[in-house]
């Protein structure tokens, strides 16, 4: 070859910089939008355009896949726990959790009343990150550059919630089997409060400039209507399924942890277009933010107890509980690093920011997993690209695809 | 009280929902352009002044450590690895070989699994993680390398700071004085 010209490679019939077209037929072409593409993340979605008018379109996942399940086999069931994470490291609590709560269904091993409340508590701020990070991603799809800014800036608050929480910014590693890894420090839910009451602020600004905004809501106004019907039959989750009018959460239908002590509500929008899908996601750090005012309260008003199971705190020696009366932080056991699993199989799901996320787990005795299945929420709303796209104008893909928020990292495992 | 599942529906646009629309956003657009909201951290002039128990580079205590290689066991990234080594008994003045723990950063994920599963307190975290490596062999640690906190280089040119949570701006960088 000689010398690498830009978008040379493969064929290249409408003369776009950067990017694969082909002509199919008259007036229909094929064009390849990624998996490098700055619009698609790491995949590459197929589209076949007769003018502006986008007729078919096809999915190709897998850029980013890291064979998470297979690699999982090879290690102790605790490291597995920093692999999970990486599926969606801004969602780690979240996406690490139901692994978790699965092999403490094998250990038959329960966590603290604490715990729960602490796994809660970095689960929601996680989803409110999240979320925040999504609309940041698709302020910019569709040229919003400060809602690109603005969500951005705002997640740092969160971010650094869960940074004084855990330690790390993003990998917590938080929810361990039994417990938590930490307590919450001094002075953590005032900070907490201060967050919750500068969000709600916040999301009047961003009502104002981007939901309520003319431009947006044209662009995104019965753009990627899922009817309800459809949204079932595709099997797609999350926030995505509940903006066309489904109720389920798995926070509500199969509650975990203390969900079911808690008072939120499950917003449900009928519309199921780009726009609700929208309103869905702000409507949902409302109820985070909610969620989040209650489990302060709750630690507020009871004391420090112990946060890991007692089946592995009873036998913790004098030092351990010297450190966690004065930092806080649990030490783990140190059979945690050879502990074997007893046989058995576990199911466990929990709602991620994205949808629905779950986990077969099945061991046979040894000190490795001898299955891990995750089926991943992003997996599972990748499919809405093949069917919802045709019909729609190339500009349209944008604005659904920032609307159904998917995260090829998680969905390629 | 469980949760409950809450019907809602897009509000529908009015007459003037177009001109309200575009008269908030422009206002609102004004008013941040005049009274800008910025927390960026004006790296490394400035530097963040870590919180106590940030998950930084890691340090062992030797004196502490009691060689039971727990920590290269948890090792998720197996950063941690355990090498022999001759140690004489100060009491008994028998020389033995021993299993010592040492750190290669360029595996290292900074989960902290070493410093919390370490039964003796002979390892811990020191409230930083950027320190720039020329070579990938100056980032893997020997028995006294491991014994001593990373050269940080940061702290001696800029100006720690800190992020303080308030209600109106979110996060509100202040500058630390007076500590140490």
């Amino acid at each position: 070859m000689s010398g690498f010209v830009r978008g040379s490679v493969g064929y290249n019939d409408l003369g776009l910089p950067g990017m694969w077209t082909r002509r199919i037929g008259k007036d229909v072409y094929e064009v390849f939008i990624g998996p490098q593409h700055p619009g698609s993340g790491h995949t590459r979605i197929i589209i076949w355009v007769d003018g502006d008018i986008i007729v078919d379109s096809e999915i190709d996942m897998g850029y980013v896949h890291r064979t998470m399940e297979k690699l999982s086999e090879g290690r102790q069931w605790i490291k597995a726990i920093p692999l999970f994470e990486r599926m969606a490291i801004h969602d780690a609590c979240n996406v690490t959790l139901p692994y978790v709560r699965a092999v403490e269904k094998l250990l038959d091993v329960e966590p603290p009343e604490r715990a729960s409340y602490l796994r809660v508590l970095l689960c929601e701020i996680n989803r409110i990150a999240a979320f925040l990070y999504g609309f940041g991603i698709f302020g910019v799809f569709l040229g919003h550059s400060t809602m690109y800014m603005w969500p951005f800036g705002d997640r740092e608050v969160w971010v650094e919630l869960a940074e004084w929480l855990t330690g790390a910014r993003l990998t917590h590693t938080y929810p361990v089997f039994g417990g938590v890894r930490r307590d919450v420090p001094a002075g953590f839910t005032d900070a907490l409060r201060k967050a919750i009451r500068y969000m709600r602020r916040r999301l009047e600004d961003y009502r104002k400039i981007f939901v309520d905004n003319p431009v947006i809501r044209s662009r995104l106004e019965g753009v990627g209507v899922i009817p309800k019907k459809i949204a079932v039959e595709l099997g797609i989750t999350g926030p995505n399924l509940r903006a066309s009018g489904v109720e389920y959460d798995v926070r509500m239908n199969h509650p975990y942890e203390v969900y079911d002590r808690l008072d939120f509500e499950i917003p449900v929008f009928e519309e199921g277009d780009a726009y609700a899908r929208v309103l869905q996601r702000v409507e949902e750090i409302k109820q985070s933010l909610r969620i989040l005012e209650q489990v302060a309260d709750w630690l507020d008003k009871h004391e420090k107890t112990p946060i890991m199971a007692e089946k592995f705190w009873k036998t913790a020696p004098p030092l351990y509980k010297k450190v966690f009366q004065e930092q806080g932080r649990v030490k783990l056991p140190a059979t945690f690093a050879i502990m074997k699993v007893p046989a058995g199989k576990a199911y466990e799901r929990g709602e991620t920011a994205r949808g629905e996320i779950s986990y077969y787990v099945e061991s046979n005795g040894a000190n490795k997993p001898y299955r891990v299945r995750i089926h991943s929420p992003s997996a599972r709303n990748a499919i809405v690209f093949k069917y919802i796209l045709p019909g729609h104008r190339v500009m349209d893909l944008p604005a659904i695809y920032g609307s159904i928020d998917y995260f090829p990292p998680e969905a390629d495992r | 009280m469980p949760p409950q599942p809450v019907h809602k529906r897009v509000h529908p646009r009015g007459v003037f929902s177009r001109f309200k629309g575009n008269i908030e956003a422009i206002t609102i657009g004004v008013k941040f352009f005049f009274n800008p909201e910025r927390s960026t951290l004006i790296y490394p002039k400035e530097y963040i002044k870590l919180k106590d128990g940030y998950r930084g580079f890691i340090v062992l205590i030797k004196d502490k450590c009691i060689n039971c290689g727990s920590c290269a066991r948890i090792c998720p990234a197996a950063a941690m690895k355990l090498i022999r080594l001759p140690f004489t008994d100060p009491k008994t003045g028998r020389t033995r070989m021993k299993l010592w723990p040492v750190i290669n950063y360029n595996r290292c994920i900074f989960c902290g699994y070493c410093v919390d599963v370490c039964p003796t307190e002979a390892l811990y975290h020191v409230p930083y993680h950027d320190v720039v490596w020329d070579t990938m062999e100056e980032a893997e640690t020997d028995l006294e390398k491991f014994q001593k906190p990373p050269e940080w280089k940061t702290e001696k040119e800029g100006i720690p700071v800190r992020y303080v949570f308030d209600e109106k701006k979110g996060l509100v960088k202040v500058r630390v004085e007076g500590e140490e």
